[in-house]
Order: structure tokens, then sequence, then C-alpha cells
């Protein structure tokens, strides 16, 4: 049970140490301390301040969460989308399946295609090769039905094998953006607020 | 209460379009589409006119061969009282394997193995007389040859040891290993385009015959017997010719030891394109 608004803020300022900048840090607690100063000049007692507010530590993960997203949303890298998620993952056990296991899915998609595009990018000009390898009548590499059609399905298979990296890593852009919206969406909803800024 | 006021965040590579030598990734993402639609489109269209496309019942859309299993499969052609045989074999692309063991009430016992039932060859026999006339051909040999042919077909022939023979072999490409020795022959014409090839006369006694042996590009072997009368006209493209001695060489013209062109003369003309010869005595 909370006594005062300085173990209020000494606690907050515990779990936000080291993952917030110093001066980003002061300025949160100093707003905090401000709005105790406010809540107290119009009346309110600690305890009722205390309990509009919720408790140190549930304000802590939100400010993580909120200060993850937006760092992922200003840097986009895999580690910043990352430590967004795990810290929205905080805010509520629900989040498991809102948050992570769409996460997850994403992922598994984008690596995927990825991994797909790989393999018919460099079995395209192996295919090639044995379509040439078949024009020179050697039986044993024989697998295309017509070598002469084989020369251009090989063409294909490459080139959509391409298609399909650089298409991924538009996807992975896609998926991120939209990803940032979700999570800030969701962080909104469980801070009971329309729009996180 | 917000963590607005974070600094300006660093540009990332992630976040800056791709770019490659001034095309954008838009652009190329278009000609990649564009590469792969043609591509397959050409693919299917030369499937088309090569028959196989659309797919027909019992094979699935796939410009793969399907099956790689080769099958089997023997046939037999009786003599039928015939006392000269006149045999001529045409395969596309494949391994010959054609020797002289076939029952004696045959002229030939064809095995071919072949992964599709619809490259097993033609087959067509007729008899004036007493000469009975064989041919095998594989199917996708006649016209279409880029489109369609190049099964990978293994044929193993025996053909009858006692009986004259005409023989006439054609291998577009692939090995090819003929084994004469225990024939008898009366003219013997061996065309094949590229891959090894091996004429084994060792062992012969049959009637004289001439031979003509074509080889476009690979390594041509001929092995005739010791005791033969026989004379080996050469004529070669590039590479080399080798020969175990036991020949008498005259510019391009090979001779067995002692040869005498009173007695009966068996004549063989090589040609070769690309490749080494190898000329063998047994």
């Amino acid at each position: 049970m909370l006594q005062t608004e300085q173990e209020y803020i000494r606690i907050l300022r515990s779990r936000l140490e080291g993952t917030l900048p110093h001066d980003e840090l002061d300025d949160i607690l100093s707003d905090y301390t401000e709005h105790f100063r406010i809540g107290k000049a119009n009346g309110r007692s600690e305890e009722e301040l205390f309990c509009s507010l919720g408790s140190p530590e549930d304000v802590a993960r939100e400010i993580r969460a909120t200060h993850f997203v937006k760092k992922a949303e200003d840097t986009r890298s895999c580690r910043n989308i990352f430590h967004a998620v795990l810290a929205t993952l905080g805010l509520g056990l629900f989040n498991l399946v809102f948050v992570l296991i769409p996460f997850i899915l994403l992922v598994v998609l984008l690596f995927v295609v990825f991994i797909l595009g790989i393999v018919f990018t460099v079995l395209g000009p192996v295919a090639f090769i044995y379509s040439v390898l078949q024009i020179a009548g050697i039986p044993a590499f024989a697998i295309w039905l017509s070598p002469a059609a084989g020369v251009f399905f090989s063409i294909g298979i490459t080139s959509f094998g391409l298609l399909l990296v650089l298409g991924d890593y538009y996807l992975a852009k896609f998926f991120y953006r939209i990803g940032i919206r979700y999570l800030k969406w969701n962080i909104g909803v469980i801070s009971g607020t329309e729009c996180v800024t | 209460m917000s963590t607005d006021k974070q600094k300006p965040a660093s540009s990332s590579c992630i976040a800056c379009g791709l770019r490659f030598r001034g095309i954008s990734a838009t652009r190329i993402i278009l000609w990649l589409g564009a590469i792969t639609l043609v591509s397959f489109a050409i693919g299917f269209c030369i499937l088309a006119l090569s028959g196989n496309f659309p797919p027909t019942p019992g094979h699935d859309l796939t410009p793969f061969r399907q099956g790689s299993t080769l099958v089997p499969n023997t046939t037999t052609v009786p003599l039928d009282g015939a006392t000269v045989g006149d045999v001529q074999l045409t395969l596309g692309a494949g391994d010959l394997t054609l020797q002289g063991s076939a029952p004696d009430d045959a002229l030939m016992e064809a095995t071919i193995f072949s992964q599709a039932a619809e490259w097993q060859p033609e087959l067509v026999q007729t008899t004036n007389a007493s000469r009975k006339f064989v041919t095998l051909i594989e199917k996708g040999h006649k016209g279409k040859e880029w489109f369609a042919v190049d099964s990978p077909n293994r044929w193993d022939i025996d053909l009858n040891n006692k009986i004259p023979l005409r023989l006439d072999v054609t291998v577009g490409a692939g090995d090819t290993l003929v084994s004469l020795g225990s024939l008898n022959l009366e003219s013997l014409a061996v065309h094949t385009g590229a891959g090894d090839t091996t004429v084994d006369l060792g062992g012969y006694h049959g009637g004289r015959f001439d031979a003509v042996i074509k080889n476009g590009v690979g390594d041509l072997t001929l092995r005739i017997p010791k005791d033969s009368n026989t004379r080996i006209q050469v004529h070669n493209g590039i590479g080399d010719i080798s020969d175990d001695h036991g020949l008498v060489q005259h510019d391009d013209t090979y001779m067995t030891d002692g040869f005498n062109t009173s007695l009966a003369v068996n004549e063989i003309t090589l040609n070769q394109g690309v490749g080494s010869i190898s000329l063998e005595t047994v």
C-alpha cells in the first residue's frame, strides 16, 4: 500500500530507469510531480490521486510500451519492433493472444516467403543448366518435358524468386507500419485513451 | 506525460527505399514481374507446340517429366522364315547397347527402358521374300526434335547371330555400345550425334561387310579382330587417333597385320567430328 507521493515517484523512477533516457525520465517524473501538486491544490487526497493514476508499476509498463513503440516507429529495425512487442506484452496476459500470436504468424510468413524466394532464385539457374544440358542431349539431365520450354521456365523461376525476395522486403515494411499502428491502438485501449501520441 | 520528446530517429537502410544503380525498386519489380509472366507464357506456348499442353488425362499440368522409374518393355521380332535381316534403329537420345544374343528363331529382341509409356519407340516390321525388315524408331525423333525429344531412354537390343544382317544404327545423343563380334554382317552403318561410341567387332567371324561409322561429338572406340582382313579409312576432325600397334598405318588408312586385298576385305570408314578415336585389335 502506497503511503506517499515520494514513494509513488520513487517506484516509477526505479521501474523506468535504464529504459528511458535520463532527460526524458526526468520530464515524465516532473509531470507526475506536477500532477500531484495540482491535485492536492484542488483538495484531492493522495489516495484519490493514487487511485486515479493507477499503480506505479502499471504506469511504468504503459510508459515503457509507449516508449518502445515510438522508438520502433522512428527507427525501423527488427530489434526495435521486437522490443515494442515485448513491452506491449507486459501490459496484460491477453496480449499473448492479441499481440504475440499475430506477431509470430507474420514473422513466420515473412520468413517463409523469403526462403521460398531464395530457393526459387537458386533453383532457376540450376534448372537453366539442366535445360541446356538436356538440349545438348545428355539424358541424365532430362527433367523437362521440353528443354526449350525449360529454358524459359528457368528464367521465369529465377525472376519469380527475385520477385518474392523483393516482395518480402516490401511486405515486411507494410506489416511493420500496420504493426506499429496496431500496437499503438492496443496501448491506447489498455490505458483507456482513444489515442496515444 | 508523454514520451514524445525523443530525439529524431536516425535513418536506417531499411527505412530508405531500395535503389540499385539509380533504378527504383518499383521499376525492378515491374520488370521482374514482366519477365516472369513472359517467360512462363513462352514456356507454356512451347509445351503446347510440342503437344504437352494442355495436360492429358493422367498427366498433371507440369513442365517436368513425370515418373523417374525406368520401365522396361521387351519386344521380340520373330524371323518368320526370313534368312536375311535388315535392321534399322533410330534413337533420338539415350543409351544404346547392341549385341548378338537373340534367340535363334528371332531376328531381334529389344528391351526398352523408358521413363514414360509415350516414349516407347515405334516398331515396324515387314517381310519381302526371304528378307525381313525391322525398323525401331523413337517416335519423338520424327519432326519437332527440338521440342519433344531427349527422352532418357535406354535400349538393349539383341540380334540374331546366324543370319546375315544389314544394320543401320542412329543415335542422336547418348552413349552407344555396339558389340557385333558374334553377328554375321552384310553391312553396317552407325551414326551418332553426341556421346561416346564403341563399336566392338572382337571375335567377328561372319561374312565380309562394309561399314560406315560416323560420330559427331564424343570419343569413338573401334575394336576389330587381329586375324581379320580389315581396312579402316579414317576421316577425323578435331581429336587424336590412337591405336594399340596392332594395325599397319598408311596415311589415314589402317590395316590389320597381313592385310591382303585378294581376300575378302572388311572395309570400314570412320568419320569423326570432335573427339578422340581409339583403334584396338583383339
